[in-house]
């Protein structure tokens, strides 16, 4: 878009060199003004304009208002233009496109009548007889003359043509001009790449990466991964653990384009650290723990299909940029802003391949239930990340059932396996139910009130079942049981040893969603790790671009 | 390759300010706080050393004290007590 000066702003000065060595001022505009005039050698609407600004040059003449040309060519290209149009006014060169680009106009030529102290006064791109006629009536106001006759009803002027591309606007100049304008809000440390050192191999040897090779963030890159979002630079998007320092917004776009992330993905990688750096959802804890958690993002709404998160065959495995580079942004802000790296505060003993990345969208339209963000009080049109301290993915194979009740009793069965069987009263699982046994669920009228009523159903046991003892020292503890169910000793009572005791605390604790490709009798589950407000929470956060 | 590739620091930027370890104590004096971090069978563990100290110092004061949860830091109330009432601290992480 434009960037044009409108009238009433102050122009850019500039200083330009001529092909003669010597230098075109604009720093100080004197009375009545200075017209300037940009164009390119090879542009037919500035072959168009260029006699008219002659004509209006030899019209005021005497009024005292200068005349400069702005050249985007080379000088042997400048000079044919200037022998073709017989330009006697000064031509400054802006070969590196400097000036065009600080005056960010699309399209020459380009018309800036100045008054002094650089006041703009009239200007337009490209060309209209009635801006031209408007140009030269200011022009001719301010030098205190009568507006001469260029653009009359004989003139045989076109009533507009378009102007020709700027050449700031080539791709590799665009790209180069934008590290230019942008550098300044880019605050980040400015580190050289030694001398005949391989990119790569010096960010790993500075350990700024995951094990696998990332991509070296130039300030070409970040500003276009900057594009993303509308977001301030300096905004501040979270304090992350462990060290809990001010992930910035340019941090955060670092590190995305370390890991491979598209512009489009950054405001994904933004709602997923703020979600992340919450009390509730507690990523020090995730971080810390030596259990196998780590942050599992679920991506819904929109902005799923927009940019391609994969929600169908293979979701949790590889080939899909979104989902690789997304999670994997969020895993390297953690290592990189926050100080967490594996064997200092990420003390994980086994670890999981989900640390390097995992991102994954709900196939919203083969679900026969709302989508996770709207059951979480999000509208359906809100795109949201919902991060999830899980585990790897595990499997629910059911290739049998027919009915939600026996598939119900499948998947509650499978769950209980989470952490440890005789392991109840826990936090919360993520369910990811596949679209072959969302219809069988579907087909049967089964909410997902019904599903995990089901799941807890088959999972309840008698807490005498799930206590350690002699034949399996793991187990439910006594400790974390309420009160009411323990008498003085701190044991539970007889009546609460015979009491069902259902995997899941809550029915809450159950988060399903819908996920993966149309062939296969196959769900998954991952499970959560601490429960509660004194572990970790599955968080919601709304996707703002 | 070329030599003149810039980038960007991806870090916080921030050089950690360096912090010595307390001084270790020749003999144990007290008050000693034994820390329990919220793990399965922590007090187990701590109720052992303690009765091991007591046998051993019977003059030794000993703090109980206990984290709210294994899973975050320690809060500012916890660390704050720690630093000034206890002259050493044994934490157990139990399991």
């Amino acid at each position: 878009m434009s960037r044009l000066p409108a009238a009433g702003s102050t122009a850019p000065a500039f200083s330009l060199g001529d092909r003669a060595g010597g230098q075109v001022d604009l720093t100080e505009v004197a009375a009545p003004g200075t017209l300037l005039f940009f164009f390119k050698h090879d542009c037919d609407t500035c072959d168009l304009t260029a006699p008219l600004v002659v004509r209006l040059q030899d019209a005021l003449a005497t009024s005292g208002l200068l005349f400069v040309g702005v050249s985007q060519d080379d000088p042997s290209h400048t000079t044919v233009f200037v022998d073709r149009h017989q330009l006697s006014f000064p031509i400054a060169l802006d070969s590196e496109l400097h000036v065009s680009d600080d005056y960010g106009f699309d399209a020459v030529p380009a018309l800036v009548l100045l008054g002094p102290d650089r006041q703009v006064l009239a200007s337009y791109e490209g060309f209209a007889r009635t801006d031209l006629a408007g140009l030269i009536e200011f022009a001719a106001k301010q030098c205190g003359a009568e507006t001469p006759p260029i653009v009359t009803e004989s003139d045989g002027l076109p009533k507009m043509r378009p102007g020709c591309g700027s050449k700031a606007h080539a791709p590799d100049v665009a790209q180069r001009l934008a590290v230019r304008r942008g550098a300044a809000v880019l605050s980040a440390r400015r580190v050289r790449v030694p001398v005949d050192d391989d990119p790569f191999e010096f960010l790993a040897a500075q350990g700024l990466g995951d094990g696998l090779p990332v991509v070296p963030p130039t300030e070409e890159r970040v500003l276009r991964m900057l594009e993303g979002t509308s977001r301030s630079p300096s905004d501040v998007v979270a304090h992350i653990p462990p060290n809990l320092t001010p992930a910035t917004v340019e941090k955060v776009a670092i590190n995305a384009v370390m890991s491979g992330c598209l512009p489009e993905y950054l405001p994904v990688v933004i709602a997923a650290a703020e979600a992340a750096c919450t009390d509730e959802f507690n990523l020090h804890g995730v971080l810390a723990t030596t259990y196998f958690a780590t942050p599992v993002i679920v991506v819904n709404g929109p902005i799923r299909d927009e940019i391609d998160v994969n929600c169908g065959r293979n979701m949790f495995g590889q080939g899909f940029r979104a989902n690789a580079t997304i999670g994997r942004a969020l895993q390297l802000l953690v290592r990189n802003v926050g100080g967490g790296r594996p064997g200092d505060v990420d003390m994980s003993t086994l670890g999981q391949p989900g640390k390097f990345t995992c991102c994954v969208g709900e196939r919203e339209d083969l679900s026969p239930w709302e989508p996770l963000h709207v059951e979480r009080g999000f509208s359906p049109e809100t795109s949201t990340v919902t991060v999830f301290a899980g585990e790897a993915p595990r499997a629910i194979r059911d290739q049998l059932s027919r009915s939600a009740r026996s598939l119900g009793a499948s998947m509650g069965w499978c769950l209980e396996t989470m952490a440890h069987p005789k392991l109840h009263r826990m936090g919360e699982v993520l369910l990811v139910v596949s679209p072959e046994h969302a219809r069988t669920f579907k087909a049967d009228g089964y909410s997902k009130a019904d599903l995990r009523a089901r799941i807890q159903e088959v999972t309840a046991r008698p807490l005498r079942d799930l206590l350690p003892n002699d034949e399996c020292q793991k187990g439910t503890v006594p400790a974390g049981l309420p009160p009411d169910w323990k008498g003085p000793d701190g044991q539970p009572t007889e009546e609460a040893l015979a009491r069902p005791v259902p995997k899941f605390k809550e029915n809450s604790d159950i988060l399903i969603m819908v996920g993966g490709g149309t062939a296969g009798k196959f769900s998954a589950f991952l499970g959560g790790w601490a429960s509660g407000t004194m572990g970790s929470m599955a968080v919601t956060r709304e996707i703002c671009r | 390759m070329s030599g003149s590739l810039v980038i960007l620091d991806p870090t916080a930027e921030q050089e950690p300010i360096g912090r010595r370890p307390a001084t270790r104590p020749d003999q144990l004096t007290g008050p000693l706080g034994l820390i329990d971090i919220a793990k399965p069978r922590g007090d187990v563990f701590l109720n052992e050393v303690e009765r091991l100290l007591r046998a051993d110092l019977p003059d030794l004061e000993i703090i109980r004290l206990r984290k709210p949860t294994y899973t975050k830091p320690s809060p500012s109330d916890l660390r704050a007590k720690v630093a000034s009432r206890c002259r050493a601290v044994i934490q157990a992480l139990a399991d």
